[in-house]
Order: C-alpha cells, then sequence, then structure tokens
C-alpha cells in the first residue's frame, strides 16, 4: 500500500505499529495513490 | 409491389450530408429505411477501455465514455458485426488529449475527426490507455449509429391558380423542405427563405404532397459515407426479408 | 430472427417473429397488403395483457390460399424493391 504525504508529498509506506503519519515531517493526513494495475472498463 | 419503379436524384451532396429525393416509395418502406439508417447500420466504436494510467482529472469511466462516443471509420465490407480493433492513447500534460491522439492499429479503422477533445491535461497529468472497438448496430448502442439527423419530408408540388386580388395583402407562406415547381424544377425552400411569397409574389397558389416522394436528409458522423449508409440500411432490410423468405419456404 | 407459429389454419396465420421491430415488420405489412389473395395483414409488438411480449406478432388471413406462401410473395416482393431501390441509388 503506497501512500504520499499531503504536506511534504513524499512517498510514504505505512506499518502496523507507526500509526498514520508521515515519518519524515511527522504530517498526519495522507493521500492513497492509485494502484499500478492495469483497470479495464466497460464503456456503456 | 412489382412496380418496382424508382428515380433517385441527389439533391445536394456532400461527403457527410445530402438531400436525396427517392420518388416511387411507400410510406412504410420510406420509414423502415430511415429507421435502419439510425438503428441497423452497424459502426465502430471504443467498447472496452484499458487504463493503464489515469491522473487526469476525470474518472476512467468518463474517459471511456468520451471515448466511446468518438466516431471511427468503418469500412463495411472488410469487417462483420461483433468484430473487434485494438486502438490506444497516450498524452501526457500539459496538453489537450484529441481524437487524432488515439493510435490505431488497424488503418482502415481510425477516428472519423481528428479534433475531438477528450480531456485537457495539466502538468504531470497523464493518460495512457487501449481500447477495444466493436462493430455493433445502434440499436446495440446509440454510439453505434452511424446515421446523425435522418429523417425525410414529402416533396411537395406548388401549382400556381392565378393572380391573388390586386389589393389583397402578400401574405406569407412558410415552407419547409423542397418543393416541385410546376415545370418540374427541384428546389430547396431555403433558395427563396422558405417563404413561397418571396418566389411567387402575389400569386395564388396551391401546395400538396407528391405521393410516393419523399426527401430524405441523410447526415453521418463520419463512419460511413452518406452513399454507403442508405445502401447498408436498403441491404438490412433486404436481408431481413430474405431470411424470412427461407424460413418459410422450408 | 427466430419464429414461432402461434397459431395456423387454411387461410389464416399468426406468426411471432423474434428480434425484428417495426423498421421490418411494417415493410412486411404493406407488402402482404400488396399481394394478391391476401384478405388482412397487421401485426402487433405488444399484444394486450401479453405480460411484456415485445417481439412482434404477424397476422395473416387470405381470401384464398396458404397464407404462408403469401408471406413468401411478399418477402420476395421487398426483396425486388430493395435490389431496385440499390441500383437506382448507385446509379444517382
Amino acid at each position: 500500500m503506497s501512500y504520499k504525504c499531503s504536506r511534504c508529498k513524499r512517498d510514504v509506506t505505512l506499518d502496523e505499529y507507526g500509526g498514520v503519519r508521515c515519518p519524515y515531517c511527522g504530517h498526519r493526513v495522507l493521500l492513497k495513490e492509485r494502484g499500478g494495475d492495469v483497470k479495464e472498463v466497460d464503456v456503456n | 409491389m412489382s412496380d418496382a419503379d424508382f428515380d433517385v436524384q441527389y439533391i445536394e451532396r456532400d461527403d457527410r450530408s445530402a438531400r436525396v429525393l427517392i420518388r416511387g416509395l411507400t410510406p412504410a418502406f420510406a420509414n423502415g429505411i430511415r429507421r435502419a439508417m439510425i438503428a441497423d447500420v452497424p459502426t465502430f466504436s471504443i467498447d472496452t477501455v484499458r487504463f493503464v494510467e489515469n491522473s487526469s482529472v476525470m474518472f476512467d469511466e468518463m474517459i471511456g465514455l468520451r471515448l466511446g462516443l468518438v466516431p471511427l471509420t468503418t469500412p463495411l465490407d472488410e469487417f462483420e458485426v461483433g468484430d473487434e480493433v485494438t486502438l490506444a492513447l497516450d498524452v501526457e500534460g500539459p496538453a489537450t488529449a484529441y481524437s487524432g491522439d488515439i493510435e490505431t492499429s488497424e488503418p482502415m479503422v481510425e477516428p472519423a475527426d481528428d479534433n475531438v477533445p477528450i480531456i485537457e491535461l495539466k502538468e504531470g497529468q497523464r493518460i495512457e490507455l487501449e481500447a477495444d472497438a466493436v462493430l455493433d448496430t445502434g440499436k446495440e448502442h446509440a454510439k453505434h449509429q452511424g446515421g446523425v439527423s435522418v429523417g425525410y419530408r414529402h416533396l411537395q408540388h406548388v401549382t400556381v391558380d392565378g393572380d391573388r386580388g390586386e389589393f389583397d395583402e402578400d401574405e406569407t407562406n412558410v415552407l419547409r423542405g423542397v418543393i416541385e415547381t410546376e415545370d418540374g424544377d427541384i428546389v430547396p425552400t431555403a433558395a427563396f427563405d422558405h417563404d413561397l411569397s418571396e418566389k411567387y409574389p402575389g400569386k395564388e397558389l396551391t401546395v400538396e404532397d407528391v405521393p410516393g416522394a419523399f426527401v430524405f436528409h441523410i447526415e453521418t458522423d463520419g463512419s460511413l459515407s452518406v452513399e454507403e449508409l442508405l445502401l447498408r440500411a436498403i441491404d438490412t432490410i433486404e436481408e431481413r426479408a430474405d431470411e424470412l423468405h427461407t424460413k418459410v419456404s422450408v | 430472427m427466430e419464429l414461432r407459429v402461434i397459431e395456423k389454419t387454411e387461410e389464416e396465420l399468426r406468426l411471432e417473429i423474434a428480434g425484428e421491430d417495426h423498421t421490418f415488420m411494417n415493410v412486411l405489412k404493406g407488402a402482404l397488403l400488396e399481394t394478391d389473395d391476401v384478405a388482412a395483414a397487421t401485426y402487433d409488438v405488444n399484444p394486450e395483457q401479453s405480460g411484456g411480449q415485445t417481439d412482434p406478432i404477424l397476422t395473416v388471413k387470405t381470401e384464398s390460399g396458404d397464407p404462408l406462401d403469401a408471406v413468401g410473395t411478399a418477402t420476395e416482393a421487398i426483396n425486388e424493391k430493395t435490389t431496385a431501390l440499390a441500383d437506382a441509388v448507385k446509379a444517382a
């Protein structure tokens, strides 16, 4: 699961113990990034 | 029915739009052709999209919908309903992704216009996708309609009965479509601002529908030419008649 | 185009033509009415109390002769017309 810190824009990986917090700047708002999978969409 | 005596005359003719006068049609047949042009002549349209990247401001589904509405050229001699063609789009902002940016694996099937905007991308936004276009009919989904704005009107015959009374007011006589004059000339009403009193000032007129004469206005989205659309529509009716014929004669 | 005969007598036929709509049915009806020995021809895409039936049902009555033959003759007439019209369009 990859996130991005909304303040310092760095990539953040969450672990079990760290809680929701950026390890670089301490900001608590993280944005979830879009996964790298190819997404198939039916047009209708 | 055996008096299969048709007369076809193009009044206006362009690649994508035309006005065609057909004489000798029954109303049922005229309507059958009109409906077939709209719903039964198949065209290619994007039906499945695989998004590799979409960092634009719109959801995948919204872009998919827009892609589906892009008209694709459809050589019907080469394909049949259900056939698929793969296309791709890869645009990085700052730029606007246009239909012309769509790459095709099959040169016969490509966007009919290259200036249809799909989405505006800002700095750092990117869209990369692969799409499958499928050949199907307008009956299945409106995005497959080849004919846009297809309709007909009766040809109207104008007879001059005589002069209007000297002190009568010249009334406007608005008419839309195409008229046939007493000399047999075919004149679109646009030529006289749709007002018969402009063409026949001070005349007493009778206007009546010409039986069996229909003026079709046919406009396509660029997937097919007007003639192709009309011929294919006639074909679909013929195919159905033939199919029924074989089935009832067994 | 799936056919299902609902009723068939010497001079009357009720036939369900699945998958068709007004586009073809009205042309067919028009052709039948111009066919010799056809007394009546009509179709209904949503018969009363049909419980959602939407496939058209063609009804043909003849003055004499098999109504199935009348349908055969009518479809031939349609083919004649479409062929002639297609030729006229190509020539224009």
